[in-house]
């Protein structure tokens, strides 16, 4: 294919330095034809189209019209007119992180002393058991955001792949996370104060920075003492205030989100609001700033004083008020796989699949940076193709490709039932 | 509130309670009652008044909604019975279900056209800690978990329920129509259990389903050991949990022997003197007379067996194994003894005891024969869809070899719920003669997206999803974004 070389170039470029320690066996050329697919782009969605994929990477996506008659792969596959959707991205959640909730010793999302620079990412276990359970539900990649410290600053997310590999950190220290709102000992007040403050002394600092690096340009005096190295929590906050990191705030109430918009507006922040049970009250305001919601499609109750106005169809209502919204399960990443189901409940409450489907592959890729939730052409190969209607509970994941390889859909939970379910005369444990 | 959503069943506490050896303080109960035992009195003498324990101290006054007889026709109906009738009716006269099958008619009754709908019995959930753990979770609402003592036999859930928990009414929108209330599973014994009608109510008792069983909530395993342990008090491992059990019920067996012989006593004409009330004991009594029934929190094989011979060696029923994530390693032995288990489809992982999990645990146990598989949510969300949540089971079984159709699949969350209540005599399914819990759904309710459109208890509409007349809204939701504006018509009126 003509635009190979490109394509191979523009890989190196997304994966730099992690394409060198990449232990990934060269992942072969694979055509899926006869699919119905979601490409979540211009495209829309095509049947009977066919997706190429080479080396990892989106090579063709034709219409059924435009598929040539050369059309060659190392391996066809007959979709037969199943749906064929990028993988899914689960965010706000501790996978590879966790392994046993109550075992203290297992978790490694959080830390007294963490703080802005807190990378969890080390932590990271791609042999976790929770990821082959999660592929289950479709899921290819995540965006891991750990607890942190008590500070406001509780750390940094990070981006993976859920191939179970050592090489599946997409992106570390990729946005920094805030936690806003009410608090059991103090005043929200405090933790809103604090962001706004570090902000302005950072924005100050820079501004100092900036005015030295001139200063020095113009005198051209060698003398002058270089400006100060900044600190890694500096370093962070700069990254903040140039948009190059963005801002998850977990934030419920009203009060605080208007708070928030107002900070991004002042600082040119890439914000992305989590939780926001009270952002339906404020959607038009959101919508004007152009800020991302990340939020349950399911958490419906009054779970707190923050959040009087979840409900069902928020995530209907916000998108609708043409939001982005991103759909993350709640609670921990035992069942991260029910991403699909949380958002075929949000369909049954007013939001359309096409919407549903972006909250859980391109909005959460597009926020993130991530070069997948897609189908089209350079996007990395991570695909599913479903046995039916990804969001319905009788469907169930055929085939998985993450990075262009094909995923075992194999968890524990399978081998646990098979052994009792298998007649033996000896006893289960011979049952492997 | 994604960031504070925990586990389930983990337990929140700062464990600053201070530390009463109850233990000891019923030992020695039980040594002075013995010893009261002993100075019953001569027969003939003049008898005091019976002294009757009243075992209904709280009664429900619960009453069914107005209702009127109606005709339900050409809906998917799954009976609960096993049974699915495709273009089927079904009557509901005097709070009763008077008929199902095809073509009924009926005179003076509503007739109700649900074409390309589907109609259950009403679903029950045998676990739940609505109104106990409301929301909002405050402090101030926290109720359900008494973690004082290894043994709060003597609390009762329903004495901590608020009527106007929001997830009672969130609850009825996915077509629950009766649940139980247990209280925590920080201890051996939690306390007994209420089992409601999910009909809006300004008191518990306006909720209470008329002469269900109490449930004793027992618990095994990482909780208990885990509350109790970090206080340095029994227990603090698993074997510790089971001389806790055993210690109880051997207090409750000498309290029960002495109620026995002062009743014997008395109706053969002596005058004895009655034994000392123990609120505790009374409760664990019950269990022993069969009027209360077990449910027990108890998630790992091992432990459950030990557990049902716990209930042999105190001549009790172990009755039904709740959060039983790995009930399917002995789906024989729970079906030999009759006990239900009840079962998520997949929570796990958040503890040891839930690692084990298979998402067809329910499917494999239902598959025994006299099985008793029970779906229950434990969560103020699930409870929402516990038509999904059975769903999720019989999908992935079918994946795995099974055959499981919506009929068998509906009765884990009707029938058998039912029977692990011990209301199963009067709801659970749709037969001639049991009580008119209804619910209707626009589509499969094994669906992702199937929603309850209208839900029937006593043959009386307690919602509809498309008539805001039959929508309760808790007090606690009224008026908390009221308008601050009035329009200018209004004004005009007062200007005038």
């Amino acid at each position: 294919m003509k635009n190979t070389q490109l394509i191979t170039s523009l890989r190196y470029a997304l994966f730099g330095a992690l394409a060198v320690t990449t232990s990934q066996v060269h992942a072969e050329s694979v055509a899926i034809t006869n699919a119905t697919v979601y490409t979540v782009a211009e495209q829309g969605i095509l049947s009977q189209a066919t997706v190429v994929f080479d080396d990892g990477i989106i090579t063709a996506v034709y219409s059924k019209d435009d598929v040539p008659e050369s059309l060659s792969a190392d391996t066809m596959i007959d979709a037969k007119g199943r749906i064929l959707t990028p993988g899914f991205i689960a965010s706000g959640n501790l996978l590879g992180l966790v392994e046993v909730g109550a075992v203290s010793a297992t978790r490694d999302g959080s830390d007294k002393k963490a703080d802005i620079t807190f990378d969890a990412s080390l932590a990271f276990n791609p042999k976790s058991t929770l990821i082959p359970y999660a592929r289950k539900g479709g899921i290819t990649s995540s965006l891991v955001m750990p607890h942190g410290g008590e500070n406001v600053f509780t750390g940094q997310s990070f981006t993976v792949n859920l191939s179970g590999e050592f090489d599946s950190v997409i992106a570390q220290q990729n946005a920094v996370i805030v936690e806003l709102g009410s608090k059991r000992k103090g005043s929200r007040a405090m933790s809103l104060q604090t962001l706004s403050n570090k902000l302005e002394d950072a924005q100050k600092a820079l501004a100092k920075i900036e005015k030295a690096k001139t200063k020095k340009k113009k005198s051209k005096n060698t003398e002058d003492k270089e400006a100060k190295t900044p600190s890694r929590s500096e370093q962070v906050m700069y990254a903040l205030l140039s948009g190059e990191k963005p801002l998850l705030a977990y934030v419920d109430r009203a009060t605080d989100i208007l708070a928030l918009l107002k900070l991004k507006e002042q600082y040119q922040l890439d914000l992305v609001l989590v939780g926001a049970s009270d952002a339906v009250l404020v959607s038009d305001e959101i919508a004007k700033a152009n800020v991302t919601v990340m939020m349950s499609a399911i958490d419906n109750l009054p779970s707190s004083f923050d959040s009087l106005h979840n409900s069902l169809n928020n995530v209907a209502k916000l998108t609708k008020a043409g939001i982005k919204v991103i759909i993350s399960n709640s609670g921990e990443s035992y069942n991260i796989n029910q991403l699909r189901f949380d958002a075929g409940i949000a369909i049954a409450n007013g939001l359309a699949p096409t919407s549903a489907l972006a909250a859980v592959t391109a909005n959460v890729a597009d926020s993130f940076h991530l070069n997948a939730g897609r189908i089209v052409v350079g996007k990395n190969a991570d695909l599913v193709l479903w046995s039916s209607d990804p969001f319905e509970i009788s469907t169930k994941v055929d085939f998985m490709w993450i990075n262009g390889n094909a995923m075992s859909l194999r968890s524990r939970q399978d081998v646990l039932r098979q052994r009792y379910t298998t007649d033996s005369s000896m006893p289960r444990g011979y049952t492997k | 509130m994604l960031k504070k959503s925990l586990p389930r069943n983990s337990i929140i506490s700062n464990f600053t309670n201070k530390v009463t050896d109850k233990k000891t303080a019923y030992t020695l109960l039980a040594t002075s009652m013995l010893s009261l035992g002993l100075t019953a009195c001569l027969p003939n003498e003049k008898q005091d008044a019976k002294v009757v324990i009243n075992k209904n101290p709280y009664p429900s006054t619960y009453q069914a909604l107005p209702a009127q007889s109606t005709l339900l026709t050409n809906a998917t109906i799954l009976t609960g019975t096993g049974e699915r009738l495709n273009d089927a009716d079904i009557l509901l006269v005097n709070g009763k279900v008077s008929q199902v099958g095809n073509d009924l008619s009926a005179d003076n009754a509503k007739v109700i056209d649900m074409s390309g709908k589907w109609i259950t019995p009403g679903i029950i959930d045998v676990h739940s800690h609505l109104g106990v753990y409301p929301n909002p979770q405050v402090e101030s609402h926290s109720d359900g978990n008494e973690m004082t003592s290894p043994n709060t036999s003597e609390v009762w859930s329903e004495h901590s329920v608020w009527p106007q928990d929001p997830g009672f009414e969130a609850a009825r929108a996915g077509g629950i129509t009766s649940l139980q209330i247990l209280p925590g599973s920080a201890n051996l014994f939690g306390g007994r259990g209420v089992t409601l009608r999910n009909v809006p109510s300004v008191t518990m008792q306006g909720m209470k389903f008329v002469d269900a069983a109490y449930g004793l909530k027992m618990a095994c395993g990482e909780n208990p050991k885990r509350v109790y342990g970090s206080r340095k008090v029994l227990p603090s491992t698993r074997m510790g949990n089971v001389a806790g059990y055993r210690s109880a019920w051997l207090a409750a067996t000498e309290y029960k022997r002495e109620w026995d012989k002062y009743d014997a006593d008395y109706s053969a004409g002596k005058n004895p003197k009655a034994p000392k009330r123990d609120l505790e004991l009374d409760t664990l009594m019950g269990v022993l007379d069969g009027e209360i029934l077990i449910h027990n929190h108890c998630y790992k094989a091992e432990e459950m067996a030990v557990m049902i011979d716990l209930g042999n060696e105190f001549n009790y029923h172990s009755g039904t194994f709740h959060h039983a994530i790995e009930a399917y390693k002995i789906a024989d032995l729970l079906a030999a003894n009759g006990n239900c288990a009840a079962m998520w489809p997949d929570w796990w992982g958040f503890k040891m005891e839930a690692f084990d999990m298979v998402e067809e645990n329910a499917a494999i146990v239902d598959a025994v024969k006299n099985s008793c598989a029970v779906v229950h949510s434990d969560s103020a969300s699930t409870i929402q869809r516990l038509n999904q949540e059975a769903a999720k089971v019989m999908y992935r079984a079918n994946e795995n070899g099974f055959a499981l159709k919506e009929e068998d699949a509906i009765k884990w969350i009707t029938a058998n719920a039912a029977k692990s209540l011990g209301i199963n005599d009067e709801v659970g399914s749709l037969e001639t003669g049991k009580n008119a819990d209804v619910v209707v759904w626009n589509t499969n309710p094994f669906s992702v997206y199937a929603q309850a459109e209208q839900v029937f208890i006593d043959g009386a509409k307690v919602y509809d999803r498309l008539d805001d007349k039959y929508q309760a809204k808790s007090d606690f939701l009224l008026g908390q974004n009221l308008d601050n504006h009035i329009n200018k018509s209004a004004t005009k009126l007062i200007t005038k």
